[in-house]
């Protein structure tokens, strides 16, 4: 027991020391705090937007624009457009030489085919066919009043009704499409709890794997058993990473609390207390789960290269949800999501996407925990079966079908 | 001579003769078609089915048109129509319709509509509904404009010097570009990887010594650095052959393939700040891997260019919208950014030609700068082991 604490101790001091630790667990949250204090002043509207936006937007340009009508369709002008924005010409020349001298800044032609192909060539200096597109919207309106005969009614009735009123018939808070938030939220805890996980496991691995390549393990399997080593280092690295997960969470919580009213968040979305425990439940047990197995990788990897190489047969599992995060976040409650977030390999990421992305039924949250309880208790039955000195200390490169095999008992 | 190309062939064989490597070069094609095919699931989803309910107080779908037929993969959306709301409610809440509209009687004046739903439907399946109202709305016209209105305009947009002419749904003239972009700077980082770690590995596993008694540093560096980058012409090579390929059998059946064209000016500005920038990032990945002890401590430092080099494909929107932006011409200043971004304005805009030259030219200073850095470092850190070369060291005047 003593020589656990011990290793527990040596590995909690090395981690921390380090300094690319110490910028993930501090340094993030305070980058994400910046971005989120910046994104708040934005979406208030302040002079940084101003400032922002001008350095994304292209040079100013005349507002200006011509056509050249040679279909004949254009009649009138309806009262509704703006004068002045609109220039006719007579001819191509003309327009061409108003837009060489600056004049305008672009100018349509409407071809005398116009009613049988639909195509309108604009000739601007500022060639982005994808960006934005002038007053083009407002000649397509002309174009329409002039083909209905001037019935501005009915041409604004032919892109929809003009007003929707929305009726929800459910009884559930509705997610509010329209705030990026909803969406963000969730997403946000997904890759949260993706790389806390992910990065708390492989920090296990190359922990073992370095050891095993520079042969310190040799020397340490003489005065500490391999079980007593694993235990070591699981729980240690787990502290760090609890560490780790507080940090994020606990900003995260914060920082929502106090934007809350910057970015009126309708009050079911934001994220309830128990959000954190049941975080602080996934991670322990994901971490459990993933940890062991990525212990039993480093046990049979050569040297760090290939362990990094071998990670992915790991991490399979848990790519998936982040492959499927769409789903989960539009329909938390769907089979896909429901599935996901019971299956012992998935249901640290996705369960916890789903408890960021609405209401959650209480027994399928305690199922997924027990599930979860259940695979990590046998995965690290055999892997700490996996972990003695006959496998640590060979050098045998790795394969997929060793490591299976171990890890099934079948050695 | 002779050793320069058995050292350029063992490192070219080495990693082209994989599996690993040819599961790399086969997974973009098949990662690409999974992507299609996942847009198109998404959008067969998305157009449930279901039919739509509606409640016409305005006499304006008394004798209902169908909706203008949808392209594959969309599915048609019935629309049922409804006298009693208290049906309709019952309908909804049973699942058999998605959502119902009510049209007041001076909807024509109007244009307000009320939607009930339980569940907010997607808008592939409103705009079926829009357009259905829409098709009876122009019941009256001349058919041919009808047609017109239904259809919309087509905005075909031309360069003032008539040189470049595209239309909003011929978009694949412009995202080509941006695509040979990423494929080739996928390509350079494949390449610049294994060249660090070319330089790096025979450090650790001790094999330099002996390598250095029948070789002489410059013929080892040299057949790798070529080898390395014809590995990345490898993959290069492949990728294009599949693009082309499914240029010339898609355009057929593809509509949106149709119409491509790939302009000569074009290719070149791609070349001409691709081929500086593939030997810059080599140069300094070499100097990494020369630098360091380990390579697992210079893939680290192999992050601090990477993420700079996928900068821009982090700002693609506002690109998209703003190709001139401040921020745009900044960074295809940048050498690290250059490549990325000039790949993507290339396609978006028109780039003026004093930009492009600029950025060759600093892409090219750049490129010799990192050769001659790669170069020192190579000389002085070759034989050193467990100690860092540092940065002060290699700009230091003293001959190594």
């Amino acid at each position: 027991m003593k020589k656990t604490l011990l290793v527990l101790r040596h590995e909690i001091i090395t981690i921390l020391s380090r300094p690319s630790f110490l910028f993930a667990i501090f340094g993030i949250p305070i980058i994400g705090s910046a971005v989120f204090i910046i994104a708040g002043q934005l979406s208030k509207g302040s002079s940084a937007q101003n400032i922002l936006s001008q350095l994304l937007s292209s040079p100013p340009t005349v507002q200006v624009e011509g056509y050249v009508d040679q279909s004949g369709i254009i009649t009138e002008i309806p009262p509704s457009v703006q004068p002045g924005l609109l220039m006719a010409f007579p001819d191509e020349t003309s327009a061409k030489q108003a837009l060489d001298s600056g004049k305008i800044s672009a100018y349509y032609i409407i071809p005398a085919d116009y009613i049988q192909n639909g195509k309108v060539i604009c000739i601007r200096t500022d060639f982005s066919p994808l960006g934005s597109s002038g007053q083009s919207g407002l000649l397509e309106w002309i174009l329409k009043v002039n083909l209905l005969g001037g019935n501005t009614q009915l041409a604004s009735l032919t892109n929809g009704p003009t007003n929707i009123q929305k009726v929800s018939l459910s009884t559930t808070p509705q997610r509010d499409e329209n705030n990026m938030l909803t969406f963000f939220l969730p997403y946000a805890v997904t890759i949260m709890f993706y790389i806390i996980i992910l990065s708390t496991a492989s920090l296990l691995l190359s922990s073992v794997a370095k050891e095993k390549e520079n042969r310190v393990m040799e020397i340490l399997m003489i005065s500490v058993t391999p079980r007593q080593l694993l235990t070591g280092k699981i729980v240690g690295l787990a502290l760090v990473g609890l560490l780790q997960t507080i940090a994020w969470v606990g900003t995260g919580r914060i920082l929502l609390a106090r934007s809350s009213t910057t970015f009126n968040l309708p009050i079911a979305f934001q994220l309830p207390p128990s959000f954190l425990i049941w975080g602080l439940i996934f991670f322990l047990l994901g971490y459990a789960v993933y940890a062991s197995l990525m212990a039993g990788l480093g046990s049979l990897v050569p040297n760090l290269r290939e362990a990094s190489q071998a990670t992915i047969v790991v991490i399979f599992p848990l790519i998936i949800p982040m492959f499927l995060i769409n789903i989960l976040i539009e329909e938390p409650n769907g089979l896909a999501s429901t599935i996901m977030s019971l299956f012992p390999l998935t249901s640290p990421v996705a369960m916890m996407t789903r408890l960021a992305s609405g209401d959650v039924p209480l027994w399928q949250t305690l199922l997924a925990v027990v599930l979860l309880v259940l695979t990590a208790i046998i995965v690290v039955r055999s892997v700490a079966r996996m972990f003695h000195a006959q496998t640590i200390l060979s050098g045998q490169p790795f394969s997929r079908k060793v490591f299976f095999n171990a890890l099934l008992g079948k050695s | 001579m002779t050793k320069f190309w058995r050292v350029a062939w063992h490192e070219y064989s080495r990693h082209v003769f994989r599996k690993r490597f040819l599961f790399a070069l086969l997974s973009m094609p098949l990662f690409l078609a999974l992507m299609v095919m996942l847009v198109i699931l998404v959008i067969w989803m998305d157009s449930n089915p279901t039919p739509i309910g509606y409640i016409d107080h305005s006499a304006l779908l008394a004798n209902p048109l169908p909706q203008p037929a949808v392209k594959w993969p969309m599915r048609t959306v019935p629309m049922l129509p409804y006298t009693d709301e208290s049906v309709a409610k019952a309908d909804l809440q049973a699942g058999k319709i998605q959502t119902y509209y009510i049209l007041p009687e001076d909807y024509l004046e109007s244009g307000q509509v009320e939607e009930f739903y339980i569940k907010e439907p997607k808008g592939i399946a409103i705009e079926q509904f829009t357009s259905f109202l829409s098709t009876n709305l122009l019941v009256n016209q001349p058919k041919d404009i009808a047609k017109r209105i239904l259809d919309g305009t087509q905005l075909i947009i031309r360069s003032s010097d008539n040189k470049r002419e595209s239309s909003q749904e011929r978009l694949v003239n412009i995202i080509l570009p941006f695509i040979s972009g990423i494929l080739f700077i996928i390509a350079m980082s494949t390449s610049s990887g294994y060249l660090m770690q070319a330089v790096v590995e025979e450090k650790e596993n001790r094999t330099m010594e002996i390598m250095v008694t029948s070789v002489s540093p410059g013929q080892l560096m040299s057949g790798k650095i070529l080898a390395d980058i014809a590995v990345g012409i490898t993959q290069i090579v492949v990728w294009s052959l599949f693009i082309a390929l499914i240029l010339i059998f898609g355009r057929d059946f593809i509509p949106f393939l149709s119409g491509f064209t790939f302009s000569g000016s074009m290719i070149l500005i791609l070349i001409a700040v691709m081929v500086p920038a593939f030997i810059m990032i080599c140069g300094l990945m070499a100097a990494v891997g020369a630098t360091v002890t380990e390579a697992s401590e210079g893939q680290q430092i192999m992050g601090l260019f990477t993420i700079p080099i996928w900068i821009p494909y982090i700002l693609i929107a506002t690109f998209l919208q703003n190709p001139n932006s401040p921020l745009a011409i900044a960074l295809s200043f940048f050498p690290l950014t250059a490549p990325m971004t000039v790949a993507m304005r290339v396609g978006f805009t028109n780039i003026p030609n004093w930009q492009v030259i600029t950025s060759i030219v600093i892409l090219v200073l750049s490129a010799v700068g990192s050769i001659w850095l790669a170069g020192r470092a190579f000389r002085l850190g070759m034989l050193r082991y467990g100690q860092r070369l540092h940065w002060k060291e290699i700009f230091s005047h003293q001959r190594a």
